[in-house]
């Protein structure tokens, strides 16, 4: 096998030749879908994942039923949930292919992981969405996962922002997340370890980990995961970073955004009245 | 329609975005196909401190601190490249001479490619590993290239190019890329990049490109002791420039393929384990497996094939008509295989004559044995899961080196002899052999071919001359695997600045003094073995106003100096113990903490981890507390001195009497302990004494065992069991204990029926109490040393006691079969004792006086350090016996001495007695006994070798016999041991 994780203090490389601060290269799409009313694909590295919005749209008698069973997953979101007459209620579905990892196994839908990504994003968009502009109605997010390369969550929850904007559904600002990691183990319990930004699933399997999400520019955390054992005087460090890599992701999400609007008013699809309060080509 | 697909070149990182892809199989034999991203830079510095380029770019951590560059701006060079060079070695070069890259006369300035890196990672874990140490090492400036990451020296692989070939290609690549860099320096002298490698289908490419390049073997010839490097490149690559002729046609059968042996151990046809070399007969091998309860017999050369001690290996059982009872006698290689000629293997049959005719007498004898339960089940070695070769010291057969004075760099073939009887002989081909000849060296075993009759190696380093001190003792060091060299820097940069004049805070407000009892008024002692400079144990007693007794016990509180998860805690992680040899002490830690700091030396105030207990009339526990205090002892006694002042009566000071009540107390545990069926075991313990100054032995004394000896003794193992009990509450899963596993029944069956047959006496094995009981009952009214000489025996039966971690056994497998205690641990030893240390760590913990450090509480790091401390351990006793058993020889040196001897054990051709006196044991074969051999008969039930013609003797197990012991140097061998003779039986 080539080299693992303790090779980083030999020349601070990580073992894709990465630098501690470094992001994968992020490649995504607005409005990939046609049909759809919101859509994006999204790459973070290997890591590729789709999204699609439905509506906001009237509740469909089965998601109510789920809504209420709270069986599929989200859709269990407490307070928010389709019965409520003042908010829209929101959805997220998430699918792993069974391609999309190296050994090919099968996550039903039952998957206690995958139920708890749907919850975590569920919950970030509840808090951020302006859902009270659409009561009775549903919005409905199905993420497909179809490569997986590490920052799993972080990529699901970019993608989210990006078919949400696309689906013209108000937030109040960019929800954009990545994970930050420690260059030594937990047990290692060396005092001089850097803190890593955005981890392949290699470094997710021999190093501790986080994932967060902020709003907008702000340091407001929208979602904070970390499943791994790590030292307390690390784990601000990694935060920080962590943080840090949210701006810079949300930096390259806005100039999607930004390149797709101009390209849409240019072709025509969109008047250009409807958009004077905002400057394009900055 | 919007496609997904995206256009080229829209992305300004694609050109630097590469993709590794590689195939690997899972250990359930799945295959899979991993694509991992590579991303290319062009920040990788050179490292060459020549180079300000690099420098102004370099990268820099999380705290924006740069690494160092390594590669000197004036590196050494050689008549080839006057202007000095840096070496970029490939591969090959490592795996075939890693040594050469160890050494300290050259070798510096060294680019070690990452292709190389992980390639060498791929063939060779131990060899990485090596190489990775080297890389951290500051004097010896090797430096890790990441080619693969920097866009220039990236290499793609082409169609039906082998991996080989791109990597080959990848080391051009990066030499190529070093050359013109550093040229973009203009320096005055610019170094030369030499290429090292042994592939000639490379070093040719090399020189096409105009690459400097060299094979190991020209560049080595061009250093100025290039005769003596010459030697440690491994023999494989010698072969291919002509080296051994090799023979005709293969001495051992073939390997099974990896995938037969794992389908064959799965499906339970084949066997896998460790495979042990009989001390007493080089061509007999045992293995133990699951599948049966006795260990499988390998007998022979062919069915050995080719495996050496420690190996771990797949074996075939044989039909049941080849089942053998194991050896009863004595062979040993250098008698067999005097005159076999190391350079030639002319010999054709490949089993030697004399070699079958020992083996035959072997069968005809055990198919006389009538006991058909005797037979053991025999095996063939079938392949190899894990060599465990290590270094091996040993020297040179001076009769196979040829006796013409070697002529100038002739290549000459020689036996190594191994220190290890059960390693066998290891040739190796040298051009250095008169100046070899008489020393101790130490060696490599490189392979072992199937055509090759004996293992090859090759040369590390000469130790020195034979019988010289320095070079025994670090022969036995490296034999044991123990870690002797000083402390790097790093370690005694953790040490307290203040050195020896580090006091204990004066103000309580400090925060050493924080939750820390003050002890300093109580009437504390230390009782060890005269001289002793590393005091890890205090004690003291009073009684109480209520009637019972406050007894402490105060242990040196090491884990206040050594901070978890630094380098001194990492090195005596690794080192795992202090090694006791007769003239040295091997440190765990460094000698200001060992001997000055930690140590609870008399009159000063040091910190403790105390242990206090409130024990009644019959020392049992009222109540036991844990704390961390100052104290100051009040003296260091010798066991000599305690018990005289104990013993003296008109002494009735306070201290005294504290010793007094010490001392019955640890009587009444001893009892309650014996009660409870703790075994008092046996190996006979004996002394060197010295001379003072040229500290020569003079003499040797069986140690004496004093009233005071079992008094520490005791309040240890009670303390040991008060913290394991703590611990073990506090960290269910993770606490560090030691056990003593009950020896399988079968252990003692020989035992049994040789005490049976003998003297009618019966060993019961079913309980240690029982064992206990009837070992007592082992007596000779005539012969007191007999019952001392069964101990050993049974000690010997036993299994060893050994660390681990509370969530790898379920708490009835805790327990210590040797001292009846459920529980146990090792607490009462931090300086010289790493497992103590993690006691500390985790007793603190568990009375809150710290928080838990993740390193103590990781079951997978604790369950490492437990196997490495294990090993560690057991390799420390073995290295303190030997060094006893060279210093015997020694004080024996031109003495004649008539010494009782009792018989341990019998074979056909000979037995071995124990020398009560000097602790020792020796072999008498039949053959040193009268000349022609004399005729014998060997009764295996009665255990009686009776000879009969010139000098007829009947020599019985347990037989008190005279011998005559003097120290005798084997001309061939050259090898001083201690050779014993029958006087009287």
């Amino acid at each position: 096998m080539p080299l693992d994780t303790s090779t980083y203090s030999l020349a601070l490389l990580r073992i894709d030749g990465r630098r501690w601060n470094d992001l994968r290269r992020l490649h995504a799409q607005v409005h990939t879908q046609e049909a759809a009313d919101g859509s994006s694909y999204l790459e973070m590295g290997h890591t590729k994942v789709m999204c699609v919005v439905t509506g906001p749209a009237e509740p469909q008698a089965g998601q109510q039923k789920r809504g209420t069973t709270g069986g599929g997953g989200a859709a269990a979101g407490g307070a928010l949930g389709a019965g409520q007459k003042d908010a829209a209620s929101i959805v997220v579905n998430v699918v792993v292919a069974g391609f999309s990892s190296v050994d090919r196994k099968r996550r039903g839908r039952n998957d206690r992981r995958i139920q708890e990504m749907e919850i975590t994003i569920q919950k970030a968009l509840a808090a951020n969405l302006h859902t009270h502009l659409f009561p009775h109605s549903t919005i409905t997010v199905s993420l497909h996962v179809l490569s997986q390369d590490g920052s799993l969550l972080a990529a699901l929850i970019n993608a989210t922002t990006l078919a949400l904007i696309d689906a013209g559904i108000p937030m109040t600002d960019y929800i954009t997340a990545c994970t930050a990691g420690s260059t030594s183990s937990y047990a290692a319990g060396d005092d001089s370890a850097d803190p890593l930004l955005d981890l392949n699933t290699q470094e997710e399997q021999e190093l501790p980990f986080l994932t967060v999400a902020t709003l907008g520019d702000s340091d407001k955390v929208a979602v904070l995961v970390c499943e791994s054992r790590v030292q307390v005087s690390r784990l601000e460090g990694m935060l920080v970073v962590g943080v840090d890599g949210c701006r810079q992701v949300r930096r390259l999400l806005d100039g999607i955004v930004r390149a797709k609007g101009s390209k849409m008013i240019k072709e025509g699809v969109v008047q250009r009245s409807d958009v004077m309060a905002v400057s394009l080509e900055e | 329609m919007t496609s997904l697909k995206r256009p080229q070149g829209s992305d300004q990182l694609a050109h630097n975005i590469s993709n590794k892809v590689y195939v690997r199989s899972t250990r359930s034999g799945k295959v899979q196909k991993i694509v991992r991203e590579v991303y290319l830079r062009t920040d990788i510095p050179c490292s060459s401190n020549l180079c300000r380029a690099c420098l102004s770019q370099a990268p820099r951590n999380a705290v924006n601190q740069a690494l160092p560059f390594v590669l000197s701006a004036r590196p050494a060079g050689t008549k080839s490249y006057p202007q000095g060079h840096y070496l970029v070695p490939d591969t090959n070069a490592l795996l075939n001479a890693m040594d050469l890259f160890e050494q300290s006369s050259s070798f510096y300035d060294v680019i070690i490619l990452q292709t190389v890196l992980e390639e060498l990672k791929n063939r060779s874990l131990p060899l990485y590993n090596r190489l990775v140490g080297l890389t951290k090492s500051e004097d010896k400036r090797f430096y890790v290239f990441f080619n693969e990451f920097r866009l220039e020296t990236y290499v793609n692989r082409e169609a039906n190019e082998t991996v080989n070939d791109r990597n080959d290609r990848a080391v051009r690549q990066a030499v190529k890329w070093y050359g013109e860099h550093l040229a973009l320096t203009k320096a005055a002298r610019v170094p030369a990049v030499v290429m090292l490698s042994d592939d000639r289908e490379n070093l040719r490419k090399a020189r096409e490109q105009g690459l400097q390049a060299s094979s190991l073997a020209d560049y080595v010839s061009e250093l100025e002791d290039g005769d003596r490097l010459l030697d440690m490149i491994a023999e494989s690559q010698l072969q291919a420039q002509g080296g051994f002729k090799p023979s005709t046609q293969p001495l051992y059968p073939e390997y099974y393929t990896s995938s037969r042996m794992i389908t064959g151990v799965k499906a339970g046809l084949l066997h896998q384990g460790i495979f042990n070399v009989s001390p007493y007969n080089y061509l007999e091998g045992s293995i133990k497996v699951p599948a049966f309860p006795k260990p499988l017999l390998i007998l022979g050369r062919e069915n050995i094939n080719r495996s050496i001690d420690g190996d771990v290996v797949v074996v075939e059982l044989l039909p049941q008509d080849q089942w053998k009872s194991p050896s009863t006698k004595i062979i040993e290689e250098d008698t067999i295989t005097k005159n076999e000629n190391a350079d030639t293997e002319e010999r054709q049959d490949f089993i030697s004559d004399k070699e079958r005719k020992a083996l035959q007498e072997e069968v005809k004898r055990t198919q006389k044995a009538t006991g058909e339960n005797q037979l053991q089940p025999t095996a063939k070695v079938v392949g190899v899961v894990k060599r465990n070769w290590r270094q091996y010291v040993g020297h040179i057969d001076p009769s196979t080196a040829s006796k013409a004075p070697s002529q100038g760099r002739r290549l000459d073939s020689v036996f190594l002899i191994p220190m290890d009887k059960k390693i066998p002989k290891i040739r190796l081909r040298t051009r250095q052999v008169s100046e070899l000849l008489g020393k101790r060296l130490l060696v490599t075993v490189d392979s072992w071919d199937r055509d090759s009759r004996h293992p090859v190696g090759h040369l590390v380093r000469s130790l020195g001359e034979l019988e010289t001190k320095a070079a025994e003792t670090e022969a036995l060091l490296l034999e044991w695997d123990v870690q002797y060299r000083p402390f790097p820097k790093t370690v005694l940069d953790c040490l307290p600045k203040e050195g020896h004049d580090w006091r204990v805070p004066e103000s309580k407000e400090d925060p050493g003094w924080r939750d820390r009892e003050d002890l300093r008024d109580l009437l504390i002692c230390s009782i060890d073995p005269p001289g002793c400079q590393d005091i890890d144990d205090a004690l003291h007693a009073r009684l109480l106003p209520n009637g019972n007794y406050e007894v402490g016990v105060h242990i040196a509180d090491v884990s206040h100096f050594v901070k978890p998860a630094n380098a001194m805690d990492t090195e005596a992680s690794i080192r795992g113990t202090t090694v006791y040899l007769v003239d040295k002490r091997i440190d765990m830690l460094p000698m200001l903490l060992g001997t000055d700091l930690c140590s609870l030396k008399p009159y000063v105030e040091r910190f403790a981890f105390t242990v206090i207990w409130e024990l009644d009339e019959n020392a049992d526990i009222v109540n036991v507390r844990f704390t961390k205090s100052v104290i100051k002892s009040r003296e260091a006694f010798s066991y000599e001195q305690a018990q005289l002042r104990i013993d003296d009566a008109s002494q009735q000071d306070d201290l005294t009497k504290g010793m007094r009540m010490l001392l019955m107390l640890s009587k009444k545990l001893k009892k309650k302990r014996m009660d409870a069926g703790a075994l008092s075991l046996s190996s006979p313990e004996i002394k060197v004494h010295m001379e003072s100054e040229s500290s020569d032995p003079i003499d040797v004394k069986t140690k004496e065992l004093l009233d005071t000896n079992s008094l520490v003794e005791e309040f240890m193992l009670f303390a040991n069991v008060s913290v394991a009990a703590k611990i073990y509450e506090a960290f269910p899963q993770t606490a560090i204990l030691r056990r003593h596993a009950a020896p399988p029944k079968t252990n003692f069956d020989e035992l049994a029926d040789q005490l049976r047959i003998k003297r009618g006496l019966e060993l019961r094995t079913d309980s240690s109490k029982a064992l206990a009981d009837s070992l007592d009952k082992c007596v000779d009214p005539k012969e007191p040393f007999f019952n001392t000489l069964v101990r050993i025996m049974a000690t010997r039966c036993m299994m060893s006691a050994e660390y681990f971690c509370s969530g790898t056994q379920a708490y009835p497998e805790f327990r210590h079969y040797g001292l009846a205690s459920e529980i146990y641990t090792h607490f009462t030893s931090p300086i010289r004792r790493y497992a103590d240390l993690l006691a500390h760590r985790q007793l603190a913990a568990a009375i809150g006086y710290e928080a838990v450090h993740p390193s103590v509480r990781s079951r997978g790091r604790l369950e490492a350090v437990c196997k490495n401390i294990n090993v560690r351990h057991r390799n420390a006793q073995m290295a303190g016996r030997a060094s006893i058993a060279y210093y015997v020889g020694q004080a024996l040196k031109g003495k004649v001495a008539e010494e009782e001897a009792f018989v341990m054990k019998i074979f056909s051709n000979g037995f071995v007695v124990l020398v009560p006196r000097f602790g020792i044991e020796g072999l008498i074969r039949l053959r040193d006994l009268a000349e022609p051999e004399p005729e014998s008969e060997y009764d295996a039930e009665t255990y009686t070798l009776t000879t009969k013609g010139e000098r007829s003797v009947r020599v019985e197990l347990f037989q008190k016999v005279v011998v005559r012991v003097h120290d005798d140097k084997d001309e061939r061998t050259g090898k001083r041991g201690v050779k014993m003779e029958l006087v009287s039986a």
